[in-house]
């Protein structure tokens, strides 16, 4: 492949001009909900969730008892995942996005399994 | 898309029609398992094949289907109408084991020592069946809080049917197989 000007097409990722490069995925954390839809939609399995629910604080007087969850970890798994973006379309809150960057090699699959601080971007 | 659905036997002679009209253009040959859909014409392989008509691109394509039987399925070769459809033929021949008559019987992706036929939805993953799904955790649950509702992830069959049913059983019917594979919420296991 020659070295052309980046852009969309042959030749190009088009990351430079669209930000819309393919590297990795990123977690906006207070965006996450912990709803397990992208756990669920992921057809490699690749991401981990855990939470619990707490009561939500900051409540009008005389309002009803409410819980919110909370996020614990989020893991995905890079030796298993494939890259297929399902899990960035299906988040209803838009807290998964593409990255540009891509997940560094590693020694073994147990580094590739990026948590939370890994995974909120660079 | 416009739709023809034919029988097995007219598969060829409802192609060269379709030709005759002007879609001379092959897009593509495809099947699908229809077994354990709700709704579905039931214990059948439907044939799938897509046609365009080259005079005017941006028309709706025409799509040519057949229902199979799964035990057994044949069907008539396109390769003499379209000779690229034999490639296509390939694939469903060893996804699907569907033989095509006067098609090319050799494989396609699938190496020669493989058995099965993995686009059948009776086809179970079985690496599925015995890892833990990571989706089947409701959100905010712990250890300490379990969730009652229960999810089950789709291509992975229920225990009860598939890897934990009692030996002394017969294996159960294809039929069975897919339609417990399908996930969403688990259900309730049989007493």
């Amino acid at each position: 492949m020659t070295a052309g000007p980046a852009g969309p097409g042959p030749g190009g990722t088009g990351a430079a001009e669209t930000g819309a490069g393919h590297g990795s995925i990123r977690l906006v954390e207070e965006r996450c909900t912990s709803c397990m839809v992208c756990a669920r939609e992921c057809p490699s399995w690749c991401i981990t969730i855990d939470s619990h629910t707490e009561p939500v604080t900051d409540l009008p007087a005389g309002s009803r008892e409410r819980t919110q969850n909370v996020l614990d970890r989020f893991e995905i798994d890079w030796s298993l995942c494939m890259y297929c973006g399902i899990c960035v379309d299906e988040c209803p809150f838009d807290a998964l996005a593409w990255e540009p960057g891509h997940t560094d090699a590693a020694v073994s699959a147990v580094v590739l399994q990026h948590g939370i601080e890994e995974l909120r971007g660079r | 898309m416009t739709g023809v659905r034919c029988a097995p036997e007219d598969w060829v002679g409802t192609t060269r029609d379709a030709v005759a009209r002007g879609y001379g253009f092959f897009e593509w040959l495809g099947a699908v398992d229809e077994i354990g859909r709700a709704g579905a014409p039931g214990d059948v392989l439907r044939v799938v094949l897509v046609l365009r008509d080259p005079a005017s691109p941006g028309a709706p394509t025409l799509r040519l289907t057949t229902e199979l039987p799964r035990d057994g399925p044949r069907l008539d070769s396109l390769g003499h109408v379209f000779a690229g459809a034999r490639w296509h033929e390939r694939e469903v021949a060893e996804m699907f084991g569907v033989v095509f008559v006067g098609g090319d019987p050799r494989r396609l992706l699938l190496g020669a020592e493989f058995e099965g036929t993995p686009m059948r939805k009776d086809e179970v993953l079985a690496a599925r069946a015995a890892t833990p799904w990571p989706g089947a955790k409701e959100p905010g649950e712990t250890a300490a809080s379990p969730s009652r509702r229960r999810m089950a992830p789709p291509g992975a069959p229920d225990p009860t049917v598939w890897g934990d049913r009692d030996p002394a059983d017969s294996p159960a019917p294809a039929e069975e197989v897919a339609a417990s594979a399908v996930g969403g919420r688990a259900r309730r296991r049989r007493p």
